[in-house]
């Protein structure tokens, strides 16, 4: 089986980089963006098999990117796990609103992440790969 | 009704001329009134001339009499409808006419129905009671002068049927000449004191009217703008919370993931990448505890016990040591930071904290200038005060928030800014300092072409 490709879209470099070993020394083929349009274009022309999205980012908000690939067939079926510091309520509906199929509040622990990582994985499979 | 429909302009405005707006409302309305009872008394006239056919009220001048009412009221109507565009003064004088028309015509009624005899007199109150409760102060003075026109009228008919002038359609009682003199007499005292404290009391009443209504307006609009001004306390309130757990949550996630890596062994610590993850690790603890110090220095500003450690100081080489601090950022973006000082400026203020503004403020210079951009700092020792400035030509403020980025937790929101790491507290903090020592902080700037940050400190303490 070859290495699933995972897109994280961040603009805090360090956590991203800190995402990135964690994730490569688990298996995974690990690509980055630093903002929302370039995480667009990153998700749309690289095809991940899930995305890593935090809320806050510069030049188009995270939810907005959310909305843009769930919003588009092509690309609904990826997996997108909001990853943010914000953590009241509404920003958490907004984000399952918005089709996130998961939700993580920084500061977050790593295993929860390969967790649910691996739980979103694992559902998509079945589903089969229409793309 | 739609003649009544223009109260949507009533009382929402707060000046001169919304206050002559209500004036008008309320001028109209009182019109609007006065037409729909004089129609009800023309109905009422014609049922009763029914009744009167076996008296010796005279049937013709009566018909007259109910004839004209209908028709001056029509009249007034159609001018009504056409007021819509008086000004206040044409309206006042066309209601001033209607009223003087009223009185005559109540008169004419009152001397048709037996003069003396007559108990319609009351009508005179009437109008008194239509005519009063303004909700404008000068607006009740027309019931006074409404009560002297009656008195004067009704007076001047009795005193032309004492004379003969006017012929009597009593109901017929004889009395002798003496007689009618005392009963005309009484009759006069009588209604004269009647109306005028019947006047006086109407008159009385709706100042008091008038008063409390412009009162209340006056209460509502304070309240309605406190209301405002706590909606947007409140809003701000919840974009702080979102911001400061962003800002606080994120270098906490950085270090507990850097951290987490070299524990679970996927980093060694001793690796030149370990040693990377853990000098980042600490440069994150460094954040925080910046962040931390920032919302400490507001809540202190905020509780004004933010005690100053006042000594005698040359404001030049802090400049100095402000600028070394901040050349690593200016460095990484290519901007050159120039100071324009005088040899010497003393002043008798807190060294940390005046360190602090400067810091601040230069750091914000930096910030929001573009890669290669150019920051100026400047001092002038004035006669009373200092007065110091950083300049930057990076993204300007509008002048509508010029203002508003000194208060709490406030980030404009103008697409670029959003690159800008910050709480929001930076230039709070600054004018607190400055404003503790007794100085003043503002920004001249336009869009676009730079922003210039000036304080003032007093030289001596205050």
């Amino acid at each position: 089986m070859s290495q699933q490709k995972i897109l994280i879209i961040e603009d805090e470099k360090d956590m991203s980089e800190a995402i990135k070993l964690r994730l490569e020394a688990n298996n995974f083929t690990v690509i980055a963006a630093f903002d929302g349009p370039e995480g667009l274009s990153l998700a749309r022309s690289e095809n991940p098999d899930l995305i890593i999205l935090d809320i806050m980012l510069p030049k188009m908000d995270g939810f907005r990117v959310c909305r843009m690939l769930k919003f588009d067939e092509k690309y609904a079926k990826i997996p997108i796990i909001m990853l943010t510091a914000r953590s009241q309520q509404k920003d958490i509906e907004q984000g399952t609103e918005m089709g996130a199929d998961a939700y993580m509040t920084k500061p977050f622990k790593s295993e929860e992440l390969l967790e649910k990582i691996k739980t979103l994985l694992a559902a998509k499979v079945p589903a089969g790969k229409s793309s | 009704m739609n003649l009544d429909n223009n109260n949507n302009n009533n009382n929402n405005g707060n000046n001169n001329s919304s206050n002559e707006k209500l004036i008008i409302y309320d001028i109209r309305a009182k019109i609007f009134w006065a037409i729909r009872i004089r129609y009800a008394v023309v109905l009422m006239s014609i049922v009763m001339l029914v009744f009167a056919l076996s008296s010796r009220i005279p049937l013709g001048l009566t018909f007259v009499l109910v004839g004209w009412l209908a028709v001056y009221n029509s009249t007034i109507y159609l001018i009504y409808l056409g007021s819509r565009r008086f000004n206040l003064f044409s309206l006042v004088i066309f209601r001033s006419i209607t009223e003087l028309v009223d009185v005559l015509t109540i008169t004419s009624f009152v001397y048709m129905s037996g003069g003396l005899e007559s108990p319609y007199w009351f009508l005179y109150l009437v109008l008194i009671v239509v005519s009063g409760f303004g909700f404008y102060s000068f607006a009740s003075l027309s019931v006074l002068l409404i009560a002297m026109f009656s008195v004067i009228f009704y007076l001047g008919l009795l005193v032309l049927t004492y004379y003969g002038v006017l012929p009597t359609y009593g109901f017929g009682f004889s009395v002798s000449p003496h007689e009618l003199l005392q009963l005309i007499f009484n009759r006069a005292i009588f209604i004269t004191v009647s109306l005028f404290l019947f006047a006086a009391t109407i008159y009385y009443f709706s100042k008091l009217l008038a008063q409390h209504r412009s009162e209340l307006t006056q209460n509502n609009k304070v309240l309605l703008a406190a209301m405002e001004e706590m909606k947007e306390t409140d809003r701000l309130k919840d974009e702080f919370v979102a911001t400061a757990s962003h800002e606080l949550r994120t270098p906490l996630s950085v270090m507990r993931e850097n951290i987490s890596l070299i524990e679970d062994g996927i980093v060694s610590a001793t690796a030149y990448k370990g040693k990377d993850l853990l000098k980042v690790a600490r440069l994150n603890i460094d954040r925080l505890a910046g962040i931390i110090d920032s919302l400490l220095d507001v809540a202190k500003i905020d509780a004004r016990s933010l005690a100053l450690n006042r000594r005698d100081v040359d404001l030049v080489p802090l400049v100095d040591k402000a600028i070394t601090t901040l050349q690593p950022q200016a460095e990484e973006k290519q901007i050159k930071v120039q100071a324009k000082l005088p040899p010497q400026v003393l002043v008798w203020v807190d060294e940390e904290q005046i360190l602090r503004l400067l810091l601040n403020l230069i750091d914000n210079a930096i910030k929001y200038s573009d890669c290669g951009g150019k920051v100026e700092i400047g001092l002038e020792a004035g006669e009373e005060e200092i007065r110091g400035y950083v300049a930057d030509n990076g993204i300007g403020v509008a002048e509508e928030d010029q203002k508003k980025i000194f208060e709490r937790f406030v980030r404009l929101k103008n697409g670029k800014t959003s690159v800008v790491k910050g709480v929001g507290l930076g230039l709070s903090i600054c004018r607190g300092i400055v404003e503790l020592h007794g100085g003043r902080i503002w920004v001249e700037s336009r869009p676009g072409d730079g922003s210039k940050f000036i304080f003032t400190l007093p030289k001596v303490g205050t």
